[in-house]
């Protein structure tokens, strides 16, 4: 009986390794293409007949547009995106779980409305007014949309309102107002709840291509998805260029994401199993 | 407490995300409302927006790049969608305590996900040419005679999207799965164990109706992301899009910055937001029918 079940377990690995091998494989070729010369870029062998490690210089320190700038910019994107939706995600979820004023509800519901409400319906008349004020081709038009996230605030609320209001009470006996009870004792127990909106809205922000296509057309400004697109389409079709360019955005995510699996896992898990 | 106090209290914590909210989507929605029943290029000035009711609607159904749009984002859908959660539900059933490595086959499916979708698309653009990998191995391997051209035949323009949809939402998919497989309660399965149930029954009589919220929820989401689908087609299609493979969305892009017809495109959006509402309310209803809790 036991044997059997050890049997059956190691068929399954089996099977579900070579499915993830599938998954892998495109993965593998770009990471081997990126070493190649161009001219070998279709060729059949996969492995590079000789290795240019030199391509990742090359777009590294490429004149128009240099990735380290490229991760620069994205990186400036995600960090002050990522933090400005946390703090006024925090203080908004703070506020509809722990706070009764006039309105709260009629608020809540006009936010959780706006789930429905795809970007591209908002987008065209976003683009006209940072036109309008200058903030067209500027690093903020993406950042400042991003500080809105209603999926954060309703992840925060739920959070928030499990918090038992004893805390609160005990806090408020000492005469402490609703800020204070909010930055030194509330949010810091948020914390599992901060760190998953956290990765989401990394990921998202990392990611961002439609919005970055239509604010961001000076190569100066250029993120991730645009620097990878630049590469793609250019003329002279370097593509172990293009290859190297997205191994360079790939690798550190994934590196980041195997020290931090855990928060990962639990951060999309909790954003999804409801109930 | 004071209830004054509160309301000023209560409305300074919410006033950053009630500004955002307001000047970033409410307004903007409001005036895609209006701009859809205006005929305006962008270009032109703010003099010339022209008033035109709904000729805008009634454009869009003699619009073939825009139906073509609509009928392939059905496609995409309604393939990409069970095809990716069938796999997704089966492959965490399997990596549920049935395999060695758990963790380290979990990360293989997962890094499409994490991964930039504009970096990967670029590398299925580049293994779908017509020298590519795929129809080398193809021609090499299964003895296929002729490359297939991927992007531009009409039979076959559709396939590499949405394999490469399936292969960046599984990770997703299989981590909400894996996690509402584990909330299943062990003496469930020990219980039928003893009553001497066969892996399959337990499987479709205990598993599948207990994590049925999960894949409700998922089956929501997932229609809703793949409705807005567009990096993909943009990146791969780029040069050769045509009528076979774009979407909503894409055609959405096109008609405001390619063309900068501003009116026809907000038109456009509200029905990608009419679709949306409609597939929000089947979930709110259906959520109250058809799931077991």
């Amino acid at each position: 009986m036991k044997k059997q079940k050890l049997t059956s377990k190691l068929i399954c690995t089996i099977v579900v390794s070579m499915f993830a091998l599938l998954f892998a494989m495109p993965l593998l070729w770009m990471i081997l293409t990126s070493f190649k010369s161009n001219s070998e870029v279709f060729s059949h062998n996969w492995i590079p007949t000789v290795w240019h490690p030199e391509n990742y210089s090359t777009v590294w320190n490429d004149s128009t547009v240099p990735l380290w700038r490229v991760f620069f910019n994205s990186l400036t994107i995600v960090v002050i995106g990522t933090g400005g939706q946390l703090i006024v995600s925090s203080l908004a979820a703070y506020a509809f779980a722990k706070i009764k004023f006039k309105g709260r509800n009629l608020i809540f519901t006009f936010f959780l409305g706006s789930m429905m409400i795809p970007v591209q319906a908002t987008i065209i008349p976003r683009f006209i007014l940072f036109y309008e004020i200058g903030l067209y081709n500027n690093l903020w038009a993406l950042i400042l949309p991003s500080w809105f996230g209603i999926t954060s605030i309703f992840l925060l609320r739920q959070f928030y309102m499990g918090l038992p209001n004893d805390l609160m009470d005990a806090a408020r006996v000492d005469g402490a107002g609703h800020f204070r009870i909010f930055s030194q004792i509330m949010m810091p127990l948020t914390k599992p709840a901060m760190i998953s909106t956290m990765i989401l809205s990394f990921i998202s922000l990392w990611n961002d291509y439609l919005s970055a296509l239509i604010f961001l057309v000076n190569k100066k400004l250029y993120t991730v998805a645009q620097a990878v697109r630049y590469w793609l389409f250019d003329d002279a079709k370097p593509y172990h260029l293009t290859m190297a360019t997205s191994t360079i955005f790939i690798v550190p995510v994934v590196v980041v994401f195997i020290f931090c699996q855990k928060y990962f896992v639990e951060g999309i898990a909790t954003s999804g199993v409801k109930g | 407490m004071n209830r004054k106090r509160e309301n000023i209290v209560g409305y300074a914590f919410i006033s950053p995300a009630l500004l955002t909210f307001l000047i970033l989507v409410a307004f903007p929605f409001l005036f895609t409302i209006f701009l859809s029943f205006t005929e305006w290029n962008f270009l032109s000035g703010w003099s010339n927006i022209k008033f035109v009711g709904l000729e805008n609607f009634y454009d869009m159904l003699a619009d073939n790049r825009f139906i073509s749009g609509v009928k392939n984002t059905f496609i995409y859908t309604l393939t990409i969608v069970p095809i990716s959660i069938i796999v997704a539900l089966i492959l965490a059933y399997l990596l549920n305590d049935k395999v060695y490595c758990k963790k380290a086959l979990r990360l293989c499916f997962f890094i499409p996900y994490i991964s930039s979708s504009v970096a990967l698309a670029a590398v299925f653009k580049l293994l779908f040419r017509e020298d590519g990998v795929v129809n080398t191995l193809l021609i090499n391997v299964f003895g296929m005679s002729e490359p297939i051209l991927w992007f531009t035949d009409k039979h076959y323009a559709k396939i590499p999207i949405i394999l490469f949809v399936i292969w960046v939402q599984i990770g997703f998919e299989l981590i909400i799965y894996m996690a509402a497989l584990q909330n299943v309660p062990k003496e469930l399965y020990e219980a039928s164990e003893l009553d001497g149930v066969t892996p399959w029954k337990k499987f479709w009589k205990i598993t599948f109706p207990l994590i049925s919220p999960t894949t409700f929820y998922l089956v929501v989401v997932q229609l809703i992301a793949v409705f807005k689908i567009f990096n993909a087609i943009d990146i791969m299609c780029f040069g050769d899009s045509a009528h076979y493979n774009t979407s909503l969305v894409v055609e959405i892009y096109k008609s405001a910055f390619n063309n900068y017809k501003f009116g026809y495109a907000s038109a456009e959006a509200l029905v990608l937001m009419v679709f949306i509402v409609i597939i929000t309310i089947i979930n709110f209803v259906g959520q109250k029918k058809w799931v077991h809790y």
